[in-house]
């Protein structure tokens, strides 16, 4: 027996008993398959009902970031809001049945693939514009729940207000660099000096909601991936991660993944009900970037140390000149021209 | 002196071997680390023609911001005094000094991990 039908097994034997009927699991295959999460699609047959699923598989507990059960949890917050996300049919913490923890989700058709998305965008007019908004709306639901609704396992910031928590965080990794960055510390003295006022309240972010996170069709938004970074935070967290610049894929006149503007995806964010704070926007654009940059030095000292020998990662270390520029261009108004 | 071709002139071959017939003849999971890998052979076919005018540079405009006798320093050194000074406390005439500076390094260091990086400056974004 091949590993996939070693799954398809696991699944089958899986959903039988959660469903308490005979399920038949078929035609498995695997969308993507990373170092931290494998997505295996496949059809389950319940007496005469077919449903397209996808199983999101976490190899070992070891590179777990997120328990299953949580971010599962994250998804069923999410669409209960509103906001569109694959419906879960199913959550196991069993290694067992498939040799990892996993979920079990509705299949969602679309692009994600960020340069796939940003070609379904130019061949259909308008688009860009509507999704910018889409997202606005779908953030704007999720960033209206009730944080204390979440999991109570969700990441807290517990004594610090969000953007605090954020830059004690980054802290030591910005001081353990291989290579000192003036750029960065100049970058990180600014957050620093510069911290946003404290949201008017704080709420569930998915923390990496970005072109390449997004299910698109040609109607629009079908859904937001990948929720295992979620947690409490600043609302804005999430807007300006979404406007970096690293997601716009060269098209950078397009401040929103590449797609669609600031104007629309704001309007669509205070449409459904957000508010909007162009001080916290920025400041955690610039907080990500800063971020980006810090997280792809540390991918090429874990290639140097040996922790994950790989050709990727450690070009990324040849990335970082590009997030100190991005830095210090976002703060050309503060400290440049 | 070594024989032609020259380190840069080798990187170059390496990347047209790699972006050409390596890329037709790996399977698809392999042809992104083969194209990561024709990338950095071309960084680095730059940085052996532009790396070591750029390090002087960046030398020179560290030392000034600095204040200090650029003789004898290198980028390095100069950069962890640069962060301790920024560390130090809060100096507004020091931070504008090394603003510009650091613009210009960091524009000197995408001129070879990648050209055009620069071409856009955020003008319209930085507004509400």
């Amino acid at each position: 027996m091949n590993p996939i039908e070693a799954t398809e097994k696991g699944l089958a034997a899986f959903l039988s008993r959660e469903w308490e009927t005979e399920v038949a699991v078929e035609n498995a295959r695997l969308a993507s398959a990373g170092a931290r999460r494998r997505n295996l699609l496949f059809d389950a047959r319940r007496g005469s009902d077919t449903l397209a699923l996808v199983a999101t598989i976490i190899p070992t507990a070891a590179v777990q970031v997120m328990e299953i059960e949580v971010e599962a949890s994250l998804l069923q917050l999410a669409e209960s809001a509103g906001m569109p996300v694959p419906h879960v049919h199913a959550v196991c913490g069993d290694p067992a049945f498939v040799g990892g923890p996993f979920f079990v989700t509705g299949q969602l058709d679309g692009e994600t693939i960020p340069r796939r998305v940003l070609r379904l965008i130019e061949s259909e007019p308008g688009l860009g514009e509507r999704l910018a908004q889409q997202c606005g709306d779908a953030l704007a639901r999720l960033h209206a729940v009730d944080a204390s609704r979440a999991h109570a396992k969700l990441g807290r910031p517990v004594d610090a207000e969000p953007a605090e928590h954020a830059l004690r965080t980054l802290e030591p990794q910005l001081a353990g660099l291989l290579q000192p960055s003036p750029a960065f510390t100049l970058g990180f003295r600014w957050l620093e000096r510069n911290r946003p006022p404290a949201p008017p309240r704080t709420v569930v972010v998915h923390g990496d909601f970005r072109n390449g996170n997004l299910i698109v069709g040609p109607e629009g938004l079908r859904g937001a991936l990948d929720w295992e970074v979620s947690h409490v935070s600043d609302p804005m967290e999430d807007l300006g991660w979404l406007c970096q610049r690293m997601w716009r894929f060269r098209n950078d006149h397009l401040e929103v993944g590449g797609f669609g503007s600031r104007a629309d995806l704001r309007a669509g964010y205070e449409a459904a009900g957000g508010r909007w704070s162009h001080a916290s926007f920025h400041w955690w654009k610039t907080f990500g970037t800063l971020r980006w940059g810090i997280g792809l030095a540390g991918q090429a000292a874990a290639h140097l140390g040996g922790a994950f020998r790989s050709i990727v990662m450690a070009a990324s270390g040849r990335r970082v000149a590009e997030l100190e520029y991005d830095t210090l261009m976002l703060l050309r108004r503060a400290l440049g021209d | 002196m070594q024989d032609r071709p020259t380190a840069a002139e080798l990187l170059g071959t390496l990347a047209e071997l790699l972006e050409g017939d390596v890329m037709q003849a790996v399977p698809g999971p392999l042809q992104h680390q083969v194209r990561v890998a024709a990338n950095l052979c071309r960084i680095l076919e730059r940085e052996a023609e532009l790396g070591a005018a750029h390090e002087a540079n960046e030398v020179e405009l560290l030392a000034r911001v600095l204040g200090v006798d650029p003789e004898g320093r290198d980028a390095r050194t100069l950069s962890r005094e640069l962060v301790e000074r920024l560390h130090a406390g809060h100096d507004a005439e020091l931070e504008r000094a090394a603003w510009p500076a650091l613009v210009e390094i960091v524009r000197g260091k995408l001129a070879i991990t990648k050209p055009g990086h620069d071409a856009y400056d955020f003008a319209d974004e930085l507004d509400s």
